[in-house]
């Protein structure tokens, strides 16, 4: 007898459709797994066998052949258990056949339960028929895909008992253990730092990279992770991707199963270049960069980030995907983030005020970390200092909720202009939605000619003067005071003060 | 090559020669002789155990046609007291140097010389003043000595090589041919090229920490006036003021905030009684030269402030300042402040420092 389920695998942030082929034909009893399964999938012979007798289902003495189809396609990982299981048990007779297929993807435990997979947004989105069968706790997230043909099961029973006996199938479960997350910092708590607080709007506002620059304890932290309150709640389209990432990183969804709001990285500047933006051994994983898509990717200590990891990151912020080769594939993952970098001014952390202890050649190749191409992307850059103490002490400023009503009227701008954010304003939109005032033209042709800076700095600081021009009276071009205090804002080598030689 | 120039090089490269040990050795015989006892194991100058029979290892190894022809090679000249380059100043000192390596120009006689001294660790304030004064006196035929340090002494070169007046003089604590701070490369071919680098020690010496006391001693002989720009309240240029003040050299002082502890060392020497430097002019009138110098072109108030810059640009005074500190002090909003900031920088009128800005 022959059983085919529907199944799917995942490759980066993308589910393959995988057809489980199951023959059960007289011979020497025997189990086999044939089409590139890898270590975890091929161990599914054991529990399968476990979970179909713990289930009180009958294992069948006789030669059992598994073929996962396509055969090019590597399996990664035990989600391949259910629908193994259930074509065995079809195969053999003990489930009935249904005529227009079903689909399943989950793992085995020994005691016939379902235990969630990673990526059950994308393998819903793969798997065909006219069910889906779903271990209990992704049936949430699974449903945001594959609608009404999502059906939660908690133990392989449970599909006998519902397919053979006609009871109702169980229920879902929120995902655990849920992510639901704390509400964000109030920016309220950050007093003082005029020139921060702006640079941080325009960040949220128009989506344009950050890179805060200030010793130990003068708040940049505390500044970045204000940032992901001041932005609007994520696009239908944008959730489901920020959720398919998220899922097939194995990350915690919240309850609801959809991520709703723009996600927060901040990886540890020890990261790989694999951890950052994507890969590893074989299967590529979808990197901290992916995982902050349609969020904010924060780095830390942007200085002690290895050159080489950091450099990686340009092509993905330039286009806004990752690219990851592989022998066997290639994947493209989503990494549309708003970059936010914190860096000390040099290594003892005082760049140059009186205090500072770093002898000159240390501070430049502390500042020579940060590679000239990608300070070309970074269009905002504030330094910050240690707040006044008749700040730290003074009344609460601003807080998210009224920044934040600015930074959604300015993103809804940007919509009307047919972008998401004025930072992807290219070309033509460019010209058309931010034509230069004569007298702006002529700042930037200075800077042009004067070799300060590149096409791609002109383009970044017309993207920038176009936010600060919105947030100030939205009119139609672009003065000479937006572009002087874009240019202002621009990134440069964070070296000088004290003693630059 | 004069043999007793050879047989000096060959002396003041042996390892563990520094100047007070060369000097003894020559105290006792000529150079051309003081080498040949030692080549044979012998010298009547008290040393150290064990020091006379490495050293006559070492000298015997080296050849003399090698030595000669890579001081040949690399354009370094030799003097000795007594000889017509040799500067009379450093001949008739209390701690004469037994031998100079020189790159570059003779030394000049007959000109003033101002030794303009301060800390590595100098503040933007401080590089600027060490280099509009070298700019002034350079200007005004005056030779700026110093040592080619990162912070105020290379900064008075650099003002002093643009002045393209009385060519400046530098004594390094390595050999003249040993680039240090390799980052002064420019600086250090330029001055090799229109002024003197001088050395006692002898060429491919690396710059160990013990010659740099010994070098501050050549500067502070070579002065008629020492001014110290910059310096902590206990740095090396206060090794120089000493030697200065042991040879009753004038010692003058740029007074700097009491906020600095790069100026804290200056301050003290003000305190103490040295006369400040505000200009190059004060300097000037303390050789006894007329004042009125030419000044460092970019600090001329050559442009104006454009009337809607003018608070703003108040409000920066003379910096580095913040910001921050501006959005506070102005009562501006801060994008009108960062519009304003960056107009001004757009003029040149006043510079990026760090994150801050101050006049350019």
């Amino acid at each position: 007898m022959l059983a085919t389920i529907s199944s799917s695998t995942l490759s980066g942030v993308d589910g393959h459709p995988v057809s489980v082929e199951v023959h059960v034909a007289d011979g020497l009893p025997g189990f086999s797994i044939v089409g590139l399964p890898d270590a975890s999938c091929r161990e599914a012979r054991d529990r399968v066998r476990a979970a179909i007798v713990s289930s009180g289902a009958i294992w069948p003495l006789k030669r059992i052949t598994v073929n996962l189809a396509p055969g090019g396609v590597p399996k990664i990982g035990a989600g391949l258990d259910l629908p193994i299981a259930l074509g065995v048990l079809t195969a053999s007779g003990q489930l009935p056949s249904l005529d227009d297929g079903i689909g399943a993807f989950g793992e085995l435990g020994l005691d016939g339960s379902v235990r969630s997979v990673p990526g059950a947004v994308s393998l819903a989105d793969a798997a065909t028929g006219r069910w889906v069968l779903v271990p209990a706790g992704d049936a949430a997230v699974a449903a945001l895909v594959a609608g009404d043909r999502v059906r939660a099961v908690r133990t392989l029973a449970d599909v006998a008992a519902a397919l053979v006996d006609g009871l109702p199938w169980p229920d879902g479960e929120p995902p655990s253990p849920t992510g639901d997350p704390a509400p964000p910092p109030d920016l309220a708590d950050v007093r003082g730092q005029p020139a921060a607080r702006v640079a941080l709007e325009y960040a949220a506002a128009g989506g344009h990279h950050l890179l805060l620059v200030g010793p130990p304890g003068a708040g940049k932290t505390m500044l970045a992770r204000r940032l992901p309150g001041l932005l609007p709640d994520l696009s239908a389209a944008d959730a489901l991707e920020v959720t398919r990432v998220h899922s097939a990183s194995g990350l915690a969804l919240p309850s609801g199963g959809l991520v709703d709001r723009p996600p927060f990285r901040a990886p540890h500047h020890s990261a790989s270049m694999a951890a950052l933006v994507g890969g590893g051994a074989g299967h590529a994983r979808p990197g901290e960069v992916s995982r902050a898509t349609c969020g904010v990717l924060f780095l830390d200590e942007l200085g002690e980030f290895a050159p080489s990891v950091l450099d990686a990151l340009r092509q993905p912020l330039e286009e806004g995907v990752v690219r990851v080769a592989r022998a066997h594939s290639t994947s493209e993952q989503p990494a549309r983030v708003l970059l936010v970098a914190a860096m000390n001014p040099c290594p003892c952390g005082m760049g140059g005020d009186v205090g500072c202890r770093c002898p000159s050649s240390a501070r430049a190749r502390y500042a020579r970390r940060v590679s000239g191409p990608l300070l070309d992307r970074l269009d905002l850059m504030v330094h910050l200092d240690r707040p006044a103490a008749a700040d730290v002490l003074g009344p609460p400023a601003e807080s998210t909720a009224q920044v934040a009503d600015r930074v959604a009227a300015i993103r809804s701008l940007a919509q009307e202009r047919g972008v998401r954010c004025n930072a992807e304003l290219d070309g033509s939109t460019l010209d058309a939605h931010a034509p230069l005032e004569p007298a702006a033209r002529t700042i930037l042709e200075q800077a042009l000619s004067s070799g300060e800076v590149s096409g791609r700095g002109i383009r970044r600081i017309r993207c920038v003067a176009r936010t600060i021009r919105d947030l100030d009276d939205a009119g139609p071009s672009l003065r000479a005071t937006d572009v002087h205090a874009a240019i202002q804002l621009r990134a440069r080598p964070p070296i000088g003060g004290a003693h630059a030689a | 090559m004069r043999p007793d120039h050879l047989a000096v090089t060959v002396l003041a490269s042996l390892e563990g020669m520094g100047p007070v040990r060369l000097a003894a050795v020559l105290d006792t015989a000529a150079p051309v002789e003081a080498l040949a006892q030692i080549r044979s194991g012998r010298s009547e100058a008290r040393l150290p155990a064990g020091l006379l029979a490495a050293w006559q290892a070492e000298a015997r190894r080296l050849d003399d046609r090698v030595v000669a022809a890579s001081l040949a090679r690399s354009g370094i000249s030799v003097s000795r007291p007594g000889d017509p380059e040799h500067p009379d100043a450093l001949g008739a000192d209390i701690d004469p140097a037994p031998v100079l390596f020189r790159r570059g120009r003779c030394f000049s006689e007959g000109e003033p010389r101002v030794a303009i001294v301060g800390t590595r660790r100098c503040t933007s304030v401080g590089r600027d003043v060490a280099r509009d004064l070298g700019f002034g006196l350079a200007a005004a035929g005056v030779v700026v000595v110093s040592g080619l340090a990162f912070g105020v002494d290379g900064a008075a070169h650099e003002g002093a090589l643009r002045a393209d007046g009385a060519p400046p003089l530098a004594f390094v604590g390595g050999g003249v041919d040993v680039v240090y701070p390799a980052r002064h490369r420019e600086l250090w071919d330029a001055l090799a090229q229109s002024g003197t680098i001088a050395s006692e020690a002898p060429p491919g010496a690396a710059p160990a920490r013990w010659r740099f006391p010994a070098r501050n001693r050549l500067i502070a002989a070579m002065a008629d006036l020492v001014v110290v720009v910059e310096s902590r309240a206990a740095g090396g240029s206060m090794l120089t003021v000493d030697q200065a003040i042991r040879r009753d050299r004038q010692v003058m002082a740029v007074p700097g905030s009491v906020r600095n502890p790069a100026a804290a060392g200056t301050n003290a020497l003000l305190a103490d009684g040295c006369a400040p430097v505000t200009s190059t002019d004060d300097v000037l009138l303390a050789l006894g030269m007329s004042g009125a110098s030419r000044q460092w072109p970019s600090s001329a108030p050559s442009r104006t402030v454009p009337a809607h810059l003018q608070l703003v640009f108040d409000t920066i005074g003379e910096g580095p300042t913040s910001l921050d500190r501006i959005v506070a002090a102005s009562q501006a909003t801060t994008v009108d402040v960062l519009a304003a900031v960056g107009e001004l920088a757009g003029r040149g009128l006043i510079v990026d420092d760090g994150g801050k800005v101050r006049r350019a």
